[in-house]
């Protein structure tokens, strides 16, 4: 094919000079062709998403002003629903129960998390051993895991209150019931979290393993106590990381479920009665899809305003080493 | 199609896309028309032995009904819920028969439309209603119309340990203050105060207060009771007992047990000398109890003003749902499975009464004690199915809700079963905004 914008070899200056573009009739239809073929190879995500995604979500947002068991037409009802919601005192336990979990459970687990990682980060004999055994606990399977806990965690015969007991016993008192007992099943549970902790661990690594050595050099050069580097050096260079596992950590925990639903199913005395499973309960015991895909938006809402804030504040404290972004 | 090297490269892509598509959908295209006999998918709700057991009726009627071949799969879920039913009445792809659906839910579905009202079925089969025990039959019905059938039908009562008993002297309870007698005797603590060994603790405000002659819901009128005075007994009745008997340090002693189903279970392993349980127990005890375990069993203790020979019923059920591509069929087989002769095999086969009287009365069921007993006691006037109404699996976990802050953080019976009967008039009021029936 003859491209008529390329200069032509011994043409005259003038003749070099590159002719405006001209649309020829074939280029329009190329230009329609690779759209079409574009969006062809793009339809298997096109069609996924649509279906998928975007219809369950405008559903469900539809669902939540509605009357609807799933088993036949929804009522249009308004913000009834919504109503409710907000009266019912399960709805307030459930999302203070979740709220306990993003703040005292995610920030202990994400401390616990660096100050692994921080460890792990050591030159020592045989770390890439330690790595694994570390990272190991993230590998079991959330219910796997929730099975062995309920075993360690067993008030009578579980291996965490076998090695308390003797301490308590100096005490004359007894180790706590954990599951068994509305004021230590949600610390039982944040225990757990922080020994699956590894995803966040590995992270953190890559993280620490990025912040340069020249500024840990000038920190001793300058006489800096580890403390000091730790705060001024190593917090700042990973706070982008830092920052990155907060996010995701609040997104994950306000869908706090699989443990609770194993575990505890809710209780003691509603004590582990979570969001997400008062909303699975909602949709699936007492069959109100509408009720529920109403608590999911409020869900959505609140997880929502919390990332906002968070991303809002981070400004303040994350460092990035290119820039503002 | 031969590989042509002068297609163009676009072609060929295409070509290739179409194919992969196509022998991508086309597996998901339904079920292919056949010339043999019609395929019916039945959905059992049975694991273990017990569906082992399905799985060879099954193959019997295949057999025998050469025109029908009924597929069977198990949809066994470990939290006894049937999520995958309600997902499958929701999109309207169910299975032709289900048994997977438990009698708490029946009047659910039915009100909302997603189930085949059998009555047609079962008068133009000669089924009767008396040919079922009377509470059988009535936890079937829902606004004038039978919306499936039990296979099984057992009554709850206690089973005890003989040995247990008899080293400290004890005979079987015939009323409640006989009961707590013996509960109180067969109880070992530590000095500490911890359970080593103990009767029961008894739990289910649910039964419980049928016993103290309460009722949940009154079907002719439509009318919650969740405040019956009877109720309000029974709720007090188990706070008193968690009061009494520390029932945190009892839950502890309780967290150390294996499930009742194998052979650490608190019962075999003398740890729990009283289980309210049904016949089905027996199963279990062949399998796991210690050898020359020696058993008994009374009814619920009932106190003087309660009712005596006193149980619920609950039991999955069959159902053909309304989205049933083959409903005759579904029927053909299920009144097969639910005749006399095959119905007396699968209760046997699983130790569990029957819902039919002959077979409930037949020889073979009744030189089993447990299962006389229970045939019994479930034919009796003091047997009580689900009450028929559409929100039974709400109004029981408010009902467990009240029962668990009785126990554990006091306050009034009666305050407690207020706040559930206010809850569950409204959400009745909401449910029946969806009534198709």
């Amino acid at each position: 094919m003859l491209d008529t914008d390329t200069p032509r070899a011994g043409a005259s200056p003038a003749a070099r000079i590159p002719n405006p573009p001209v649309k020829r009739k074939g280029q329009g239809n190329m230009a329609r062709r690779n759209l079409r073929n574009g969006l062809l190879f793009a339809s298997p995500w096109i069609v996924g998403f649509v279906c998928f995604t975007l219809y369950p979500l405008v559903a469900s947002m539809y669902y939540s002003l509605c009357a609807f068991s799933g088993l036949n037409h929804p009522v249009f009802i308004g913000l009834e629903n919504y109503r409710q919601i907000i009266s019912d005192e399960l709805f307030t336990k459930s999302l203070g129960n979740t709220m306990y979990m993003v703040i005292v459970g995610l920030p202990l687990s994400l401390i616990a998390a660096l100050a692994l990682a921080m460890l792990l980060n050591q030159k020592v004999r045989g770390i890439s051993v330690y790595r694994t055994i570390y990272y190991l606990p993230s590998l079991v399977p959330a219910v796997a895991s929730a099975i062995l806990w309920m075993w360690l965690l067993n008030p009578e015969i579980g291996l965490i209150n076998r090695l308390l007991a003797p301490a308590f016993a100096a005490f004359h008192s007894a180790p706590p019931a954990w599951l068994g007992d509305p004021h230590w099943a949600k610390p039982a549970l944040v225990m757990m979290g922080v020994w699956g902790a590894g995803g966040s661990v590995i992270i953190y690594l890559a993280g620490l393993q990025d912040v340069p050595t020249s500024l840990y050099e000038a920190a001793d050069l300058d006489g800096a106590t580890a403390w000091a580097k730790f705060r001024n050096v190593t917090v700042p260079m990973i706070s982008p990381i830092i920052f990155f596992n907060l996010i995701m950590g609040i997104i994950g925990t306000f869908q706090y479920f699989t443990q609770a639903f194993v575990m505890t199913q809710g209780g003691p005395q509603d004590a582990t009665m979570f969001y997400a499973l008062r909303l699975f309960n909602s949709a699936f015991i007492d069959w109100k899809m509408g009720y529920a895909s109403a608590m999911a938006w409020i869900l959505f809402a609140i997880t929502l305003v919390c990332t906002i804030v968070v991303m809002k504040t981070s400004g303040r404290w994350v460092y990035y080493g290119g820039g503002d972004e | 199609m031969l590989y042509n090297n002068t297609m163009p490269k676009r072609r060929k892509w295409f070509s290739l896309l179409a194919a992969g598509a196509v022998a991508f959908l086309l597996p998901g295209c339904g079920r292919q028309a056949k010339s043999g006999p019609t395929e019916i998918v039945y959905w059992t709700g049975w694991s273990g032995f017990e569906l082992e057991l399905q799985h060879k009726m099954v193959d019997e009627f295949n057999r025998t009904h050469p025109n029908i071949h009924v597929r069977i799969l198990s949809v066994f879920n470990a939290t006894g819920d049937n999520q995958k039913v309600h997902i499958a009445m929701a999109g309207g792809d169910t299975p032709d028969v289900c048994s997977a659906v438990w009698t708490n839910e029946l009047a659910g579905y039915a009100m909302r439309g997603a189930l085949s009202p059998l009555d047609d079925f079962l008068k133009a089969s000669g089924r009767r209603p008396d040919e079922f025990v009377p509470g059988a039959w009535d936890m079937l019905q829902y606004h004038g119309h039978t919306w499936g059938l039990v296979g099984t039908l057992t009554a709850n009562f206690i089973v005890y340990n003989k040995d247990s008993f008899e080293q400290k002297g004890l005979r079987p309870p015939t009323n409640l203050a006989e009961w707590e007698a013996v509960n109180t005797a067969l109880t070992e603590r530590t000095p500490g105060g911890s359970y080593k060994a103990y009767g029961m603790r008894p739990s289910s405000l649910m039964d419980w207060a049928y016993v103290f002659g309460g009722h949940w819901y009154e079907p002719k009128t439509g009318k919650v009771t969740a405040t019956d005075p009877g109720n309000v007994r029974a709720l007090k009745f188990l706070q008193d007992f968690a009061k009494k008997n520390d029932i945190r340090r009892m839950e502890v002693f309780e967290s150390t047990f294996g499930s009742n189903q194998t052979p650490s279970g608190p019962f075999f392993t003398g740890k729990q000398s009283m289980q309210a349980t049904g016949p089905w127990i027996e199963q279990f005890i062949e399998r796991y109890a210690p050898k020359n375990f020696r058993y008994g069993w009374f009814p619920y203790p009932a106190p003087p003003d309660g009712r005596p020979l006193c149980t619920t019923l609950n039991s999955s059920c069959f159902v053909i749902p309304a989205a049933s591509k083959h409903k005759k069929e579904a029927w053909t087989f299920l009144n097969w499975f639910l005749s006399p002769k095959q119905n007396e095999q699968f209760c046997l086969g699983i130790d569990n009464g029957s819902p039919l009287k002959a077979v409930a009365a037949s020889p073979a069921l009744q030189k089993d004690p447990l299962l006389k007993y229970s045939a019994l006691i479930a034919g009796g006037k003091n047997a009580f199915g689900p009450p028929q109404m559409p929100i039974w699996p709400t109004y029981l976990a408010e009902i467990q809700r009240a029962e668990d802050k009785a126990t554990h953080s006091g306050g009034d019976p009666y305050t407690l079963l207020l706040a559930v009967q206010k809850k569950v008039e409204k959400a009745l009021r909401d449910a029946q905004r969806e009534a198709v029936y």
